[in-house]
């Protein structure tokens, strides 16, 4: 595989982190987030490889997201 | 130190010897009364540039920002506060009370002798030596703003090392200066007056 | 990492971006565009050709809804990004409103705007007098709060509105405070107290001491200050910045708390404090009227030779 640039692995981290928050969802509700955090990846495939404000204000919003829906407090996520 | 930074110009003078010959015939022709700057340029370009790419107010490079912002990095949650760093007394409040000192010690070191006519060898070496690490200081503020550590560690350290190599240089040289020739005082003594 | 990233910046820029050697602006003062406001020349020497926005001219005008007969029309040029296209280029939207129609601040044409014209126009306002330091942004160059900032009555003149400058920016006018808020909340703005008053009621103070914090309780952070700051440009990650250090100093002056020998060593370090250069743009910019670079400098003597 090739080396990945720094903003990739910024990416690839903000995705696992995505995906490790998801765990500590209840147990029954655990795939509706997963659906969730993997649509919203989904949503931007389509972004250009070179462009870099782009992919890092997408970075922005995601962690600010993760953030968010990682209180406890929030149990299910529906569309 | 502008025109430095500006090889575009150069460059441009050098791909267009047209232009830089024409210069001179618009110069001939041209009306007198129009201001200089106006006569300078070409006469095709100042016909063929739309008005507004010609608004210049001196700024003639190219701008690249060397340090574009990173996407943006919060430490801990949105809630939690920013991380206070250790205090460091002598890169903060003792550096600022010495630079302070240094920097006022100056103004009299520098009107005394040409106040008191005399030329001693004991001010003109405090002055040198205050000298060197007054713009000492200021560089090194200047390389901290400009280089940040987080972003560009290996220049900031080189900046560092050549900073301290040229102070550790410009000391020496000033040194032999005092000590084999007439020193400061008396150079610039001599340069006024010549 | 970040170096490689700059480099293939600036490659894609050499290649895409700089079409011929006419891009160049030529040094002269006749032109007429030299004469205009300072802001508007900042624009076309923004940086990063990336992220610079749209000029009006390549975007729609949205005029004023029902333009009277002897309407008093003024050209705003507001700042324009839509995150719901996150690739889309920043750009700069026209509106012209008629005057007599519009309050007489800033904030007023731009609520107008929003009512009347384009709901989808975003900023943040909420006391429209001042108070809650909202509606900080960049009008004509200077960073102000849109609430007490006139609009200059001379129509001839167009009015350019950025948010403040090198923030993030989340949609149009609104920058993201984050790491501004999260500053504050490190120099701990509370009183900070372990001993009870000595008469077991409140905490007194003399008139002398309440004096001290007069035109250091009036800030409202509205960030005007520390946007305008180069030092806070150049290293926001670091340096707290003029409103931060301000309230720092507002709670290191109180005669009630008991931890100020905490509060200063918490700056004394190279970047948190000392990496003020008495710029003082500070000073000159702050709606409210505050002195920020005097607090800093207060701040300074009070560590200095201890």
């Amino acid at each position: 595989m090739a080396r990945l640039s720094g903003l990739q692995k910024d990416v690839l981290s903000l995705y696992r982190q995505c995906l490790r928050a998801v765990k500590l969802k209840p147990n029954d509700t655990q795939s509706h987030f997963r659906d969730f955090a993997r649509s919203e990846f989904h949503k931007h495939r389509d972004v250009g490889k070179k462009d870099f404000g782009t992919i890092e204000y997408l970075l922005r919003r995601g962690r600010n997201q993760l953030e968010s829906y990682s209180d406890s407090g929030i149990r299910d996520i529906r569309r | 130190m502008a025109s430095i930074m500006r090889p575009g110009v150069l460059r441009q003078a050098c791909t267009k010897p047209a232009a830089s010959q024409r210069m001179l015939s618009t110069f001939t022709s041209s009306a007198r009364n129009r201001p200089l700057g106006q006569q300078l340029r070409p006469a095709f370009q100042r016909a063929s540039i739309p008005q507004s790419t010609r608004i210049a107010a001196f700024h003639a490079t190219q701008r690249n920002q060397l340090l574009p912002a990173l996407p943006q990095k919060v430490v801990g949650t949105t809630n939690d506060p920013t991380p206070v760093p250790d205090p460091d007394y002598a890169h903060g409040s003792y550096h600022w009370s010495f630079e302070r000192i240094i920097s006022a010690g100056l103004v009299p070191l520098t009107i005394a002798p040409f106040a008191a006519g005399s030329l001693n060898p004991v001010t003109d070496s405090i002055l040198c030596a205050l000298l060197v690490v007054h713009s000492h200081i200021g560089f090194e503020s200047s390389i901290i703003d400009y280089f940040p550590k987080s972003r560009v560690p290996l220049v900031r350290a080189s900046l560092m090392w050549a900073l301290r190599i040229s102070t550790v240089a410009v000391g020496l040289a000033l040194y032999s200066f005092e000590t084999n020739d007439v020193g400061v005082t008396e150079a610039v003594l001599r340069l006024w007056h010549a | 990492m970040a170096c490689t990233r700059t480099l293939a910046r600036l490659a894609t820029r050499r290649t895409v971006v700089r079409p011929a050697v006419f891009s160049r602006g030529f040094a002269s003062v006749t032109d007429t565009h030299a004469r205009d406001p300072l802001s508007k020349v900042g624009e076309k020497i923004v940086p990063d050709a990336e992220r610079k926005p749209i000029p009006e001219s390549k975007t729609s005008t949205v005029q004023e809804p029902d333009p009277s007969k002897d309407a008093k029309t003024k050209t705003f040029h507001i700042y324009r990004w839509n995150p719901d296209e996150p690739s889309s280029k920043p750009q700069m939207q026209t509106y012209t409103l008629d005057l007599n129609k519009t309050g007489p601040m800033m904030l007023d044409a731009l609520i107008r705007i929003k009512n009347e014209v384009d709901p989808t126009l975003t900023f943040r306002r909420s006391c429209r007098e001042g108070i809650c330091g909202s509606c900080a942004m960049n009008i004509d160059g200077v960073n102000t709060l849109a609430c007490l900032c006139r609009i200059p009555t001379d129509t001839a003149k167009e009015s350019r509105i950025y948010p403040l400058p090198h923030m993030y920016v989340v949609k149009d006018l609104v920058p993201d405070m984050t790491l501004f808020y999260k500053q504050y909340r490190s120099v701990k703005p509370y009183l900070q107290r372990s001993t009870a008053a000595p008469d077991g009621r409140e905490f007194r103070q003399s008139k002398e001491d309440r004096k001290k914090l007069d035109g250091l309780y009036e800030c409202i952070l509205c960030a005007c200050c520390s946007t305008s700051c180069p030092s806070y440009w150049w290293n926001q990650e670091e340096y707290l910045g003029p409103a931060v250090l301000l309230q720092s100093y507002r709670w290191i002056a109180d005669s009630r708390d008991e931890k100020k020998a905490e509060r200063q060593d918490a700056l004394n370090n190279s970047m948190s404090l000392y990496r003020c250069h008495t710029i003082l743009n500070c000073s000159r910019t702050c709606p409210k009227g505050l002195n920020p670079a005097l607090a800093i400098a207060e701040i300074k003597k009070s560590m200095a030779f201890t």
